[in-house]
């Protein structure tokens, strides 16, 4: 059963290389947190009763519910439908790059390969991680590194499974951090970002240099 | 007493100058959360809770208690700038500043303490959130632009260190993340597990130490911030960041893998000092100017880290010195703001027929930033370049000299134009800029006093912190 969804948490993370609407970008962030509760279920069951009930308000509550009703807030208020208006080669580059990252995940976890942690949950984990960056890197928009960072916090979550299971404490920790960062991050995003600066092209972000 | 009730009094101070009504009571609380920083230090230097562990997570070693001491002398001088460069603003701006900078004091005091990897991570993350309210005070476009960057680098940078602490614990078969215990542990750990849970770290935490790869967000932070909060995060929170990686540097001195983190740190202290010396001349921003000098001079004390042996100590006693030194220069900056109502360096000048007194201060802080006697500063370069030359990197030595001379020359054309070029921008000249001036020497001074006489008690404290 885990690894059925840890296989769907994998098609999502390929999938977010070809999608192109914000609010594809967001279903797949809600789908996301319904698959962590899935795994989470299955994989934290020795917690206690106060931990595991922690861990699935994190991950139905905050990953799967509260986060992409934010983000649709979002895309209606700003009224920003796609992630580029010509990026048919960025897209192009995107994909290649994702396919680039599952292949160095799959190959490093080879060689990372060790009892002490989980390797399904490393591998996937590292390619949360590199799809999130490569999501920041590559696409112009503020939402999508918004976006990216989420997918970034959901393979940090994925990978706290991997090798937390015994520390319940690190896993709540990061879960608290998760919900205030993610919270602040959006909330800024929702009512300061788009007043002053449009929730357009990061380009608009580059005034503070040398 | 224990550290938890310190916290709770802090915290009930913040949330107390939240809602003040006037200045005055925001002026009362300060004093009142300085004051408990007073009775914290006596209860940690004379009531016997120096060495002492409280409760699980914190003890207050060596490192902490000093670094905690120069927190507390730092903001002392901070909190006092922040009051009067602030004083015409709204009420509500004014409280809540003074709130997320106690806030910020507090969570850095729990970095310096903390004695579990995963404590000194939680609160690294608190302090990019107290940060990025400090950073959004002026509320203009380029703040929300430094804050929103600021909030979304650190928070990926804390990210990824977090990754490498949960590899830090597989390889020490998740035993425990007590710093000491971990020690052990991790003497025969995974070498592939070490070596790629130090990079993580070290990039996650570089952030907040402001060395390569993650220093810009420091910069921009230092850059959007008031005066006086940029000295606070330019010393405190920097040194916050230094602590956090050093003591996962020490963490890693029995493993098989510690020369190759050694080099690592080499290499990143080597990039920095590369960035902040060719950025310094680039910059035409006296904040960013500053902000560059501290990714230069922490560039330097990662060198010193990385080519280990007396560097070790040098890279201590730099960064402890460094605090006083960019503190009192940040608040010297911050008068010049208050002078000319901006930081251009091509716009702004003649300082010293303004103010002598803080054209002193600048000038006297530029000879002892770029480490001319009686700098502290000569003491721990010359210790590091003394250790490369002993460790014959003649090409390390080479690098450092000349980066060292672009950055003497840069600084030293940036403070003589804002002292003697011809000022194009209007003056808003006060009473005030005097007295602060004069009580921005008082860090520079004791700075200067360290560089002449080093008392024992300081270098026993420095030499138990660099044994590794």
């Amino acid at each position: 059963m885990v690894l059925t969804l840890i296989i769907l948490y994998v098609i999502t993370l390929i999938y977010l290389s070809t999608v192109e609407r914000f609010r594809n970008y967001t279903s797949i962030i809600a789908v996301q947190g319904w698959i962590l509760l899935g795994i989470a279920l299955l994989q934290l069951h020795t917690l206690n009763w106060v931990e595991l009930g922690f861990v699935i308000l994190e991950t139905l509550i905050f990953k799967a519910i509260v986060v992409p009703a934010i983000l649709m807030n979002v895309i209606k208020k700003t009224n920003i439908n796609r992630v580029s208006t010509s990026s048919s080669s960025s897209q192009f580059n995107s994909q290649m790059l994702s396919i680039a990252a599952l292949v160095v995940s799959a190959v490093t976890t080879y060689y990372v390969a060790d009892s002490r942690v989980h390797m399904l949950f490393f591998g996937v984990a590292l390619y949360a991680l590199l799809s999130g960056l490569i999501l920041i890197v590559m696409r112009s928009r503020i939402f999508t590194h918004v976006v990216g960072f989420l997918v970034i916090e959901n393979g940090v979550f994925l990978f706290s499974m991997a090798i937390g299971v015994e520390m319940p404490i690190l896993i709540n920790m990061a879960i608290m951090l998760d919900i205030l960062i993610s919270i602040l991050m959006l909330g800024m995003f929702l009512t300061k970002v788009d007043d002053k600066i449009h929730a357009d092209d990061s380009d608009s972000l580059t005034h503070v240099k040398d | 007493m224990n550290i938890y009730i310190f916290f709770a009094l802090w915290l009930a101070t913040a949330a107390s100058t939240l809602v003040a009504r006037s200045r005055r009571m925001v002026h009362i609380l300060c004093g009142c959360y300085l004051t408990i920083h007073a009775v914290f230090i006596d209860s940690l230097l004379f009531r016997g809770r120096y060495l002492s562990t409280s409760g699980a997570f914190f003890t207050f070693d060596e490192a902490g208690t000093l670094f905690y001491i120069l927190l507390a002398i730092v903001a002392l001088f901070v909190f006092r700038h922040s009051e009067e460069y602030l004083k015409d603003d709204a009420i509500e701006h004014y409280r809540l500043y003074f709130s997320l900078l106690m806030l910020l004091t507090t969570a850095i005091t729990g970095v310096y303490f903390a004695n579990n990897v995963a404590i000194t991570w939680i609160l690294l993350e608190a302090t990019t959130l107290c940060g990025a309210g400090i950073l959004y005070y002026r509320r203009s476009k380029p703040t929300l632009e430094a804050t929103w960057k600021y909030l979304f680098v650190c928070s990926t940078g804390i990210a990824i260190a977090y990754l490498g602490i949960l590899l830090l614990c597989a390889a020490a078969e998740n035993a425990s993340l007590n710093y000491t215990e971990l020690k052990t542990l991790l003497a025969n750990g995974n070498p592939l597990y070490l070596k790629v849970a130090f990079i993580l770290i070290l990039t996650g935490y570089s952030c907040k130490m402001e060395i390569f790869p993650l220093y810009t967000i420091g910069v921009d932070a230092n850059f959007a911030a008031p005066a006086p909060a940029s000295a606070m995060i330019s010393t405190g929170l920097v040194n916050a960041g230094f602590l956090a990686i050093f003591r996962i540097y020490k963490l890693f001195a029995d493993t098989p893998v510690f020369d190759w983190v050694k080099n690592v740190i080499l290499a990143t202290g080597v990039l920095s000092l590369i960035v902040g010396a060719l950025f310094l001349r680039r910059t035409n921003n006296y904040k960013r100017f500053l902000s560059y000098s501290t990714v230069e001079n922490m560039g330097i004390a990662a060198i010193g880290l990385g080519i280990g042996g007396i560097g070790v100590w040098a890279a201590v006693f730099h960064v402890v010195c460094h605090s006083l030194i960019k503190s009192s220069l940040f608040l010297q900056i911050g008068i010049v703001r208050h002078i000319y109502n901006g930081y251009r360096i091509n716009r702004i000048g003649d300082y010293i027929n303004i103010n002598k007194v803080g054209a002193i201060g600048l000038m006297a802080g530029m000879v002892v930033i770029l480490a001319f006697p009686p700098s502290p500063l000569f003491v721990s370069e010359l210790m590091i370049l003394a250790e490369t030359i002993t460790a014959g990197n003649w090409w390390l030595t080479a690098l450092m000299m000349l980066l060292m001379c672009i950055v003497i020359y840069s600084v030293c054309q940036r403070i003589i134009k804002l002292c003697y070029q011809p000022n194009q921008d209007e003056l808003h000249i006060s009473n005030i800029n005097r007295r602060l001036s004069y009580s921005a020497l008082i860090l520079l001074i004791g700075a200067i006093i360290i560089g002449l006489w080093q008392p024992a008690p300081l270098k026993e404290i420095i030499d138990t912190i660099s044994t590794l």
